[in-house]
């Protein structure tokens, strides 16, 4: 024990002095560590992160394709809609036509408009018919 | 005896604290200075890049981790270099560089373990308490490595020391 004591004690008054002079001398400092390296947390956290990235990117442009194919079977719907008006019997009234028809011949130009009416106008002579109902009401 | 999971910042905090000792400790091994900084550099990038669990003390299983690294770095084939003034490991306080380069050469000719606790002690700053539990070895064990450790340094740097003392007091 006794020498243990005088051990420290050596230490502390002659090996001190040498120790601040080790201090003097400085390690090199080894070149940082490069910040790239991505520890295992941060990179689970990113995985992670681009994962939910990932999905909601997916669910978006898979939402954004359906939205299209709906609306183009909305267009077609609408072609087709066209396309039926387009060969529904409903003829434009021409104008000129009518208009020679009225200084020459009057009395064909009163049948033909009554003709045309039967096309264009709604039919309220129909049992079913909504002016009728109307009509009725 | 439980175990650390070191997190980026504590193996960041433990190179800037202790990454130039260690250097100097794996000059020991692999004599040249840039080969000890890149042994130390891979064992520091091995812990930020694994789950690593450390024992209590980190700072000892990393001059462990730094010791078997620059021992295989030797195996591998690593030559023993000459000490080049310019790839010292060491710089001195008044740039006493024929100095530095004899503490380079005493430290690499110590016995590994005392080496280990003067390291430990003057550059890394741990106590012999701390070294002692670090290194897993009795206090008294410890103290005796680092006194041996400091008398054949101090003989071996006495020409140095005396110049820089007789230099300041020529300078007084």
């Amino acid at each position: 024990m006794n020498e243990m004591k005088m051990g420290q004690w050596k230490m502390e008054n002659n090996d001190k002095k040498f120790e601040e002079y080790l201090g003097e001398f400085r390690p090199r400092k080894p070149r940082p560590l490069p910040e790239p390296i991505v520890h295992r947390q941060v990179w689970r956290q990113r995985l992670a992160t681009s994962a939910a990235i990932a999905i909601s990117l997916g669910a978006s442009l898979w939402f954004i394709l359906r939205k299209d194919k709906l609306s183009s079977g909305e267009i077609v719907a609408k072609n087709s809609t066209s396309v039926l008006e387009e060969t529904s019997p409903a003829c434009p009234l021409a104008l000129l036509p009518l208009t020679q028809l009225a200084l020459q011949d009057p009395d064909q130009l009163d049948a033909q408009l009554t003709a045309a009416s039967l096309r264009v106008l709604p039919d309220f002579r129909g049992s079913n018919s909504t002016l009728r109902v109307l009509a009725k009401e | 005896m439980g175990g650390k999971t070191l997190s980026a910042e504590d193996v960041r905090r433990l190179y800037d604290q202790h990454g130039p000792a260690l250097v100097a400790y794996a000059c020991g091994f692999v004599t040249d200075a840039a080969a000890a900084e890149d042994v130390v550099h891979g064992v520091f990038l091995r812990l930020l890049s694994a789950e690593i669990t450390t024992p209590d003390v980190p700072v000892a299983y990393v001059y462990r981790s730094v010791r078997n690294a620059a021992l295989n770095a030797r195996r591998s084939g690593l030559k023993l270099a000459e000490l080049d003034p310019q790839s010292s490991v060491f710089r001195h306080r008044d740039r006493n560089q024929e100095a530095a380069l004899a503490l380079e050469k005493a430290l690499a000719e110590l016995p590994e373990e005392q080496r280990e606790a003067v390291v430990m002690r003057v550059w890394s700053g741990l106590t012999l308490e701390e070294i002692a539990a670090a290194v897993g070895v009795p206090l008294n064990t410890i103290a005796s490595r680092y006194r041996y450790a400091l008398e054949k340094l101090r003989e071996k740097l006495r020409r140095y020391e005396r110049n820089e003392n007789g230099a300041m007091e020529n300078g007084k």
